[in-house]
């Protein structure tokens, strides 16, 4: 099925999304700065969100001395955000918030640097762990990327039962779509099976973007994306976002910083890895780029290297997709919550 | 599916939707040989990485792509634009080598060439990818597809020249898709078909570097360039791309002699003026050469230009006037069956000398490389 066609299914989602939000919006006002962004109607000013919040959980030795998470330090700082970013006291409430058991969640990771600068499988599989708890059916979670060979690549097991672990592989992808500056075959998972998404991206930084996170995420779920990287993405990213099949189903964002890389990027150069040890969340896609920007600079500015812009590649692509409308890009307006 | 049954396939193929030729041979659009095909996710994702000519190691591990005027910076896990070429810790592989996607026995009419063994088979290939996104993509399917993305076949280049003499096939061309990001393949292709006799042609945006236009120069009988406008910001806004590299290109094919045609899409209301003829013309004739084909082609609606309605013929034929009047001996309509500007005349004396019909042939006058009435030499690889 065209995603096209499938439109009005997805708007009629939205609604009673947004009807489930905003009764649950009254209960505290964590939830209501959480409401300023939800899916809504096509972009434009008057879409956009007057503030937002990112939530900020690190955890030093989260990022054990080989190679994994610590799964407690893990749940901990994850939890923490995921629950803030959602204004809710624990991620499972938080997940319970954003989802209905009824829908199929799509986890979209992003594994193309390999085992060392990806998402994490413990994150991804945390993040289902509560949208169970949540009440969300194992068999209606997907954890999905571009290729099975990334996920494998990235420590995933593929699995086609319980929580799903695929990739779109060679024939998963659907119809022709023109998006505006270019024109796509969209993931078929996406465009024909999930009703809600999480971007689930890595902190990094990429030598023509700027950096790469839970907008460029999207990527990932597009047939050409070699062919979106004109003029530092900055048409590409913000339009992809704003692509209904995207944006009617973005509920959660989610930056895996367990250990981020601050240059040389999107592939890993171990010479430019840190561990941020820390876990970024959020309901607004531009504001958790906009502060996963933040954290990038900062980390360039101690390793002695130059701001992106000096590079000629600061993320313009953030401050457009403000424009579409597509959340808060203004510092002022966000709220960065260490948890 | 294995090579035996896709050349088994090419062959069924070829006895089927036959195109009538006058000489009595037929030129037969090749059937799709992959319809039994498994996918090809079990095949290695059907690629085939063979170390990447023409580019140069960076620090970090990265490499910067040589082959089209990009210039691709390409990290370790990473691909250029075209899609095709990867950086696996830090050797640039293209993934495509060997591994077309498309193939067919096509008269030479239809690349197209008109002064090229008028009338002459050409088995056709294509892998997957290109280095430009042009709005009016005609082959988008595998143009603007990774080649994971699409069913390829194993064919090498020494199976390539086999199977064009099995099918008498004096001609092989690199085309569909887009030559210059499987050039290492296209040269490959040229050499095994020179050393069997066979000329290869070349199909292609233009978008290309001097060393591997060159290096396929050296190998080629043929390269038509499809030059999009005469409009730099319409180029950009169109392909993508930038022209001056195409226009570029056109004076090193002329500087390095290849016998060259260049096709012009004529699209409504984007590149149509006349002015934007004149141009191109006066490009052409003081630059590449005024004996030069030139092609005007009519554009139908495909890809991202579904709402753009096909060129009027009057339109192409305001084009081809204005190229002439600016000096061009050979100007062409294409995409008009039956239309007389699709046939060769004399610029000497004015007569016919090879009348077409579509992409058939109905009548060559030529002798010996000339016109029959004047004996006014028509350039051209007529033998």
């Amino acid at each position: 099925m065209s995603p096209s066609r499938r439109a009005p299914i997805d708007a009629g989602r939205r609604r009673a999304f947004v009807g489930l939000a905003a009764s649950a919006a009254a209960t505290s006002p964590l939830a209501r700065a959480a409401e300023a962004f939800l899916p809504g109607p096509e972009p434009g000013p008057k879409s956009a969100p007057s503030r937002a919040v990112v939530a900020v959980g690190r955890r030093p030795g989260v990022l054990a001395a080989g190679g994994g998470l610590e799964p407690k330090l893990l749940a901990d700082g994850l939890g923490a955000a995921v629950a803030r970013a959602a204004g809710e006291q624990t991620p499972v409430l938080a997940m319970r918030r954003l989802f209905r058991p009824k829908d199929v969640v799509g986890i979209k990771v992003n594994c193309l640097g390999g085992r060392g600068v990806c998402t994490r499988p413990e994150v991804a599989l945390q993040l289902a762990a509560w949208l169970q708890a949540a009440g969300v059916p194992a068999e209606r979670i997907y954890v999905w990327d571009r290729t099975d060979r990334e996920l494998l690549a990235a420590g995933y097991a593929l699995s086609r039962s319980g929580v799903r672990v695929f990739g779109t592989n060679d024939d998963g992808w659907g119809d022709l779509v023109d998006w505006g500056p270019s024109a796509s075959r969209f993931a078929r998972v996406l465009a024909e099976d999930l009703t809600a998404v999480v971007s689930c991206a890595v902190l990094k930084d990429h030598y023509i973007a700027g950096a790469s996170l839970s907008m460029k995420n999207w990527y990932g779920a597009v047939h050409n994306p070699n062919k979106l990287h004109e003029e530092g993405c900055a048409p590409f990213v913000p339009a992809l976002s704003a692509h209904p099949l995207v944006r009617q189903k973005l509920r959660l964002n989610v930056v895996d910083g367990s250990l981020g890389q601050c240059h040389g990027g999107p592939g890993r150069v171990p010479r430019w890895a840190w561990p941020y040890s820390g876990f970024l969340a959020s309901t607004d896609p531009v504001a958790i780029d906009r502060v996963g920007w933040q954290v990038i600079e900062a980390r360039r500015k101690e390793a002695g290297l130059p701001p992106l812009a000096a590079e000629n590649r600061g993320p313009r692509w953030i401050e457009a997709a403000a424009r579409l409308g597509l959340g808060v890009a203004d510092e002022v307006r966000i709220e960065r919550v260490e948890v | 599916m294995e090579r035996r049954q896709f050349l088994g396939a090419v062959a069924a193929g070829c006895g089927g939707c036959a195109l009538a030729r006058p000489d009595g041979l037929e030129a037969e659009p090749f059937q799709d040989p992959f319809q039994a095909s498994r996918p090809l996710a079990a095949e290695e994702g059907g690629l085939n990485p063979v170390p990447a000519r023409w580019n140069k190691a960076l620090p970090n591990g990265w490499v910067e792509c040589g082959v089209c005027p990009r210039g691709c910076k390409i990290s370790e896990g990473e691909r250029g634009t075209c899609g095709t070429r990867e950086n696996r810790k830090g050797q640039l592989y293209t993934l495509v080598h060997s591994r077309p996607c498309a193939l067919g026995l096509d008269p030479v009419e239809k690349k197209p060439f008109f002064h090229v063994l008028p009338g002459s088979l050409a088995l056709s290939l294509a892998t997957p990818g290109c280095n430009l996104e042009c709005r009016c993509c005609q082959n988008w399917e595998i143009a603007q597809a990774r080649p994971e993305q699409v069913r390829t076949m194993s064919l090498p280049p020494a199976e390539v020249v086999s199977l064009a003499k099995q099918k008498g096939a004096p001609l092989l061309a690199c085309t569909y898709t887009e030559p210059v990001v499987f050039a290492e393949y296209v040269v490959d292709i040229a050499q095994a078909g020179r050393k069997a006799g066979l000329r290869t042609v070349v199909i292609s945006n233009g978008y290309v570097q001097e060393q591997p236009l060159a290096d396929m120069c050296r190998e080629i009988a043929a390269y038509k360039v499809d030059l999009k406008g005469m409009d730099e910001g319409f180029f950009k806004r169109h392909t993508g791309g930038e022209l001056k590299h195409v226009l570029e290109t056109l004076r090193r094919l002329r500087r390095g002699g290849t016998w060259t045609e260049i096709v012009y899409l004529v699209i409504p209301g984007q590149n149509d003026s006349e002015a934007e003829a004149r141009s191109l013309a006066r490009f052409v004739r003081d630059e590449v050469g005024p004996e030069t084909p030139v092609h005007f082609t009519r554009f139908h609606p495909s890809y991202r230009l579904q709402n753009v309605p096909s060129t009027p013929i009057a339109t192409l034929d305001r084009c081809r006037s204005a190229a002439i009047t600016e000096g061009l001996r050979f100007v062409y309509l294409g995409n008009v069956p039956g239309h007389p500007g699709e046939s060769t005349y004399c610029p000497a004396c004015g007569k016919p000398l090879i009348r077409r019909t579509g992409m058939a042939v109905l009548e060559n006058r030529m002798k010996g490389g000339a016109c029959p009435d004047c004996h006014r030499t028509i350039p051209g690889l007529w033998v």
